[in-house]
């Protein structure tokens, strides 16, 4: 599988005196030693302690509820139901963003009305002065539901007659992409090759479960400390609960993980209300249990792929298909979808090319954003589709690619043409010469296999939802930097990376710079930290901001050194002439210069990606997304074939990052998404039977531990070519997108037989051996 | 949140046992990694606890009189460290090697593992082919009890309200014995069994094997030994035929149940297969190889 | 349900306090502000509320205050600080180790329990040791070496001692 690929053109990067190098992030020590304190590690005095109430059934109505034991319970302070709200709905659009269209009548209400769609819908709301206290008023309230019949299966959802999540009908959502002529593509095919892919419901298990405290200020501001991805909910809060938008601050914490679950409303809506009603301090910690019962899952999707081949390899036609179960309400699942559409037929020229997909509701878990966000399920389908057709034309499955691969310059799936490095071959290439050959083992029950796959995902938003993102930077007068911006800290080195460009810009080491993020009310709103867009929006406004800091400071120094500005330069803590660096002003003396002489040094910088109009609903062709980023991963797995064990071995990423801003940092995020991807080919699955999580708690459902991965290695490409700043491009869901399919195609090449469902049990290796044997 | 209860803090096994007496609903507490999760989901209420898991009475393992013999809160951790378990339970010492993780290693306890009443106890199935006994004492009354007959069905045991596990014995095995324990899960620490294994049997100066004895976990309401199979073995040379028609004896003796780790056809299946790698290993002096 | 006075002896700190028997240590510590002690499931399943007792590594979930009543308890924080990090914590924050930083805590607590017992551990030993501590975001790789960078730190310290 290895070819040696075209010699990379060297792109010629400034040298940069932080950026690149492995710094130690802003945010490690404190984590390290135990000092960061964490949504769910706040009290208040006289707080009270907030428990929710939830549905036990799928698809009810509810004919009586009773809370008035529960509100009778000393020390219970209140108890709250739709009865008791404004008519709030939990306002699932893309948030930040206005004016988009969306079905309001199928948004999830705040608490259950009349009915449930789901088990574990919220219904009713305690607050009280013991959390002891807050679980035995739960345990007093009564209801009785009237079961009605629920729909577990999108492709039942979509039939005549099943029951209906929403009217007017169960599809949540649709798209299409029309480009050529699909049919007459499959026609002039040599081979056509079909194949159906299964995904299941994944949890995001972050370690950290949702938690918040919130309270009245002396203004009337309910605060809410909160772990979100999305401090912009502060409008949808207030909406909710009833109040104007600026009496809502969401003060974000450090988050212990996100990948997706923290992007929609958890608590917050909850505790507004709970400390509106109350006047006092209330604090709501999701348990585990509840943590998985309550947040958004990864989207299942049923995706089947109809292509034709030359016998030269060259793909003339495919249709696709995709339908994915949105759960009982909508969320972000018609985006996810939409994001599943672009990037359907994966990194390949396909001139002719049918797309539909659809997004259906069921009475299960609602879906939502996940890592990856469609873009991922995508994948898993596309990746194990191509080596299919490989497999069938007895082609290698990289010169099969090969053949196939959008290159620079190249329009994709929906005609958006890509502008940045397209260095996929390459990719492929490195990381299967990085894997090696395969181990030998001798022993006849065990099957060693290769696979890789080679992706694209986006990074930043949709560009008709006209992202934009500010940030603030600010030298003091000793010459220390402060950084402001909203953007909140997923775990995954935001934060320092804007700290990391105020550093490179304005000459002082990254330990000179504090940041103040996260804060809906303080910190210039930069939106949200989803979409793997916080380094190329905030940091564009914080290289923007920093760079206006900078021409006050050159300015002012020119004027000193009797230079021009551009002959100067910012390093170590001062300001010198490029060509004679023994003159020099420390930033601490420029920086009082600058304010005795009435300067600003402190800017607020906007940056608004680049705006297009909504893409024809008949087609889908146009422009998107501001860039992708692409990736290839390689596995190497081991296969028990009488067991059905499978161990993977060995694992690299490749990835061209644009820019590495830290290469531990993005080696971090390598081997993160690593783990996941792994977890999503081999065990993690939502198991959901009619309505009801059969895997409650992580002693159900398994994510890996450190004995189920190797230590994924990581090449890091720079190209650049990135939108973001220093030309870089995103890598924290790129990370994790080729890992499954690499994973599924290690697995077919040992034991010789596709799997079309994940996770790839041990079961289903076993029942896929079978078949090969029958057949 | 944990609901409410009593705890009673026994120092010493007398008084612990008075204490039980003194009421027929103390439940025993020792290193609270299945019992305090069960208390916090609400899938047990017992009014009282009593926390045994530092009597030093209990944390003993000793040889003596042909016995190995072991405190009943003993960890998983001592037992996976302990000189005299790799010597004379070798599989139980490979139970514990892969016995959930580390942090749950230094809580559990051999006693409360088995206590426990699970179908998919690691501990027990290297027990049962170890021959172990569970002795039961209550303030005025002391018994021992086959482990095969101890555990009678799922969370139930023959372990009267009064009695307190104290000790798990079984006899050295003889020299040439040799014991292995597998299991399978759906990742490679910290799972729930999907089956568990323990082989043991006698290597014979001649080469041949006897004494062949086989326990299954997670495969029925218990975990079982399999006298089918571990009769048609008994004294006769272990040949590929002999070991692939015990394993499947082994297979058709459980009664496995489908669950959300893996369907009863599958356990079934890999019974087969692993008591054949397992016996077949064993007879060879081979080790499975590890990925 | 009565309570009783015990007392906790943590990170060397003596606190005498009144709790009742269904009190988790885990509960505890974090009322008396140990709050690098984390929740993430109580029962087990995840090692983010790993403390040392008595030396060895635990749950703080799934043990119950009184049963520690007396005995040497040892968070994360109690290692070091700030200002003057244990090795293991530097080598983390260095790593890259760590990312959203909930599992930090636990994980250095069993990686502190596994150096005591063993200053040189192999990569093999290093995932054992860890594998009852869930990390989501590094996927354990820098975690790793950051335990053999602090293990060859601390035994170079050892030896100049």
């Amino acid at each position: 599988m290895t070819a040696k690929g075209k010699a990379l053109p060297q792109p010629a990067l400034p040298l940069l005196r932080q950026v690149g190098r492995p710094l130690r992030r802003v945010d490690a020590l404190g984590k390290a030693v135990g000092a960061t304190v964490y949504a769910g590690d706040f009290t208040m005095p006289n707080m009270l302690h907030a428990k929710v109430f939830r549905s036990s059934e799928p698809s009810a109505h509810i004919k009586q509820l009773n809370v008035n034991k529960a509100r009778a319970l000393a020390g219970v302070a209140c108890v709250l139901t739709a009865d008791d709200l404004p008519d709030g709905k939990l306002i699932t659009d893309m948030p930040g963003q206005t004016g988009q269209e969306r079905r309001k009548e199928s948004d999830a209400p705040v608490l259950a009305t009349r009915g449930v769609r789901f088990v574990g819908e919220p219904i009713a709301l305690v607050a009280a002065e013991t959390l002891a206290i807050a679980e035995r008023a739960i345990e007093l309230i009564e209801i009785e539901y009237d079961a009605l019949p629920g729909v577990f299966d999108p492709l039942e959802a979509m039939k005549p007659g099943a029951p209906i999540i929403h009217e007017p009908d169960n599809i949540v959502s649709s798209w299409k992409i029309r480009k050529g002529n699909a049919e007459a593509g499959l026609a002039s095919a040599d081979l056509i090759v079909e194949n159906t892919f299964r995904m299941p419901f994944l949890d995001h298990s972050y370690i950290e479960p949702e938690a918040g405290v919130a309270w009245m200020d002396d203004q009337d501001v309910i605060n809410i400390r909160v772990c979100t991805q999305v401090v912009e909910h502060f409008r949808s809060i207030a909406q909710a609960v009833g109040v104007p938008h600026n009496k809502v601050r969401v003060r974000g914490t450090m988050i212990g993980g996100g990948f997706g679950g923290k992007e929609d409303i958890t608590v917050e809506i909850f505790l507004a209300l709970l400390t509106k009603e109350t006047g006092r301090p209330v604090r709501l910690a999701y348990t585990r249990e509840e943590s998985i019962l309550a947040h958004s899952k990864r989207h299942p999707f049923i995706i089947t792929h109809r292509t034709g081949v030359k016998n030269n390899g060259r793909i003339t036609g495919a249709k696709i298909n995709m339908i994915s179960d949105s759960g009982a309400y909508p969320y972000l699942s018609p985006y996810v979808l939409l994001y599943a559409t672009v990037t359907s037929c994966g990194p390949y020229r396909i001139e002719n090319l049918t797309v539909d997909s659809v997004s259906v509701a069921t009475n299960n878990p609602f879906a939502s954003a996940f890592r990856g966000f469609g873009g991922a399920q995508a994948a898993v389908a596309y990746e194990q589709q191509m080596d299919e057709m490989a497999k069938a034309l007895a082609m290698d499955p990289l010169e099969f690619r090969k053949i196939n691969y959008l290159k620079t310059g190249d329009s994709n799936a929906i005609g958006q043409q890509i502008k940045s490095a397209v260095w996929l071959e390459e990719e492929a290439t490195q990381a299967l010469a990085a894997l090696g050959k395969k181990e030998n083992i001798s022993d006849d029950a065990i099957k060693m296999g290769q696979g890789f796959a080679t992706t694209m995902q986006s990074y930043g938003r949709i560009m008709w939802f006209h992202d934009t993102s500010r940030s603030w930077v600010g030298i003091e007068q000793d010459g220390t930097i402060v950084v402001r911006c909203g953007a909140p800290d997923l775990g995954a080195g935001q934060a320092n990376s804007l700290c990391l460009i105020a550093a490179e810009v304005l000459g002082v080491s990254l330990t000179d710079v504090t940041f103040y993020n996260s804060d809906s009310a303080v910190t210039p709103l930069a939106g949200t930290t989803t979409a793997t867009r916080q380094l190329y929006m905030s940091g564009n406004a914080t290289l923007k901001a920093a760079k206006m800091v900078r021409e006050v400071l050159l300015d002012r120094a020119a004027e000193h050194f009797r230079e021009k500005p551009n002959n100067l330069d910012l390093a170590e803590n001062k300001v010198f002439i490029k060509s004679d660096p023994q003159q020099w002003l420390s930033l601490a003396d420029l920086s009082k210069m600058c304010a005795a002489d009435g300067l600003k040094l402190q800017h607020l910088a906007l940056f608004a990606a680049p705006f297009a109009d909504k893409l024809n609903p008949e087609n889908l062709q146009g422009d998107i997304f501001p860039d992708f980023t692409f990736s290839a991963h390689a596995i190497e797995v081991a296969v028990d074939t009488k067991t059905g064990e499978i161990t993977v071995l060995k694992s690299v990423g490749c990835h061209d990052v644009g820019r590495a801003f830290n290469p531990i940092a993005v080696e971090g995020q390598i081997q993160g998404g690593s783990a996941q991807g792994i977890g999503y080919a081999l065990m993690e699955e939502v198991q959901v039977k009619d309505g009801v999580i059969r895997t409650p708690s992580l002693s159900e459902y398994l994510i890996p531990t450190a004995k189920d991965l190797p230590t994924t290695k990581a090449i890091i490409l720079e190209s650049g070519t990135g939108v973001g700043p220093f030309g870089a491009k995103g890598i924290g869901e790129p990370a994790l997108t080729p890992v499954a399919p690499a994973v599924a195609n290690a697995v077919a090449n040992a034991i010789g037989v596709r799997i079309h469902n994940l996770p790839l049990t041990p079961e289903r290796v076993l029942a896929a051996l079978d078949h090969t044997k029958k057949g | 949140m944990l609901p409410e209860f009593e705890l009673l803090m026994p120092r010493t096994l007398p008084e612990a046992l008075e204490m039980m007496d003194e009421s027929s609903t103390v439940m025993p507490l020792a290193g609270g990694t299945n019992l305090l999760v069960d208390l916090r989901g609400r899938l047990s209420r017992p009014q009282t606890l009593m926390n045994i898991g530092g009597l030093v009475e209990l944390r003993g393992v000793h040889v003596e009189d042909g016995y190995a013999d072991v405190g009943s809160a003993v960890t998983i951790a001592d037992l996976k460290r302990n000189v005299l378990i790799a010597k004379h339970g070798q599989a139980l010492q490979q139970a514990a090697t892969v016995f959930a993780n580390p942090l749950i290693r230094n809580r559990a306890t051999i006693g409360g593992n088995l206590a426990y009443g699970s179908p998919a106890a690691d501990a027990a199935p290297p027990l049962l082919v170890l021959g172990a006994k569970v002795e039961l004492l209550s303030k005025d009354t002391k018994r021992t009890v086959p482990l095969k007959e101890f555990i009678t069905g799922v969370r139930k045991t023959v372990r009267h309200p009064k009695e307190l596990i104290t000790a798990i014995r079984w006899p050295i095995p003889p020299e040439g014995s040799v014991s292995v324990f597998r299991k399978l899960g759906l990742r490679k620490a910290d799972a729930i069994s999907v089956l568990s294994i323990a082989v043991m049997l006698h290597r014979k100066d001649t080469g041949d094997c006897d004494q062949v004895r086989i326990a299954l976990g997670a495969v029925a309401p218990t975990p079982i030994r399999v006298a089918a199979a571990e009769d048609f073995l008994d004294g006769g040379p272990l040949t590929p035929e002999v070991i692939a028609q015990a394993a499947q004896l082994a297979s058709e003796a459980t009664q496995a149940i489908g669950d959300i780790r893996g369907s009863a056809a599958y356990r079934k299946r890999v019974i087969t297969a692993l008591v054949r790698r397992l016996l077949t290993n064993l007879a060879k002096g081979t080790k499975e190889k590890k990925h | 349900m009565k309570a009783k006075v015990i007392t906790l002896n943590i990170n060397g700190r003596r606190h005498q306090v009144t709790l009742f028997p269904n009190v988790t240590l885990l509960e505890a510590l974090r009322s008396l502000n140990y709050t690098d002690v984390k929740n993430g499931c109580e029962k087990g399943d995840c090692g983010a509320c790993a403390v040392e007792l008595n030396g060895k590594v635990i749950n703080s979930c799934l043990v119950l205050a009184w049963q520690a009543d007396g005995a040497r308890i040892l968070t994360n924080a109690g290692l070091g600080t700030m200002e003057s990090p244990h090795s293991l914590q530097e080598a983390f924050a260095d790593a890259g180790a760590v990312q959203c930083g909930y599992c930090t805590s636990g994980m250095i607590i069993a990686a502190k329990a596994l150096l005591d017992e063993n200053p040189n551990p192999s990569e093999t030993e290093i995932r054992e040791a860890i594998s009852g501590n869930l990390c989501r975001c590094t996927g354990y790789a820098q975690i790793i070496s950051a335990i053999k960078m602090a293990a060859k730190k601390m035994m170079q310290q050892k030896a100049q001692e």
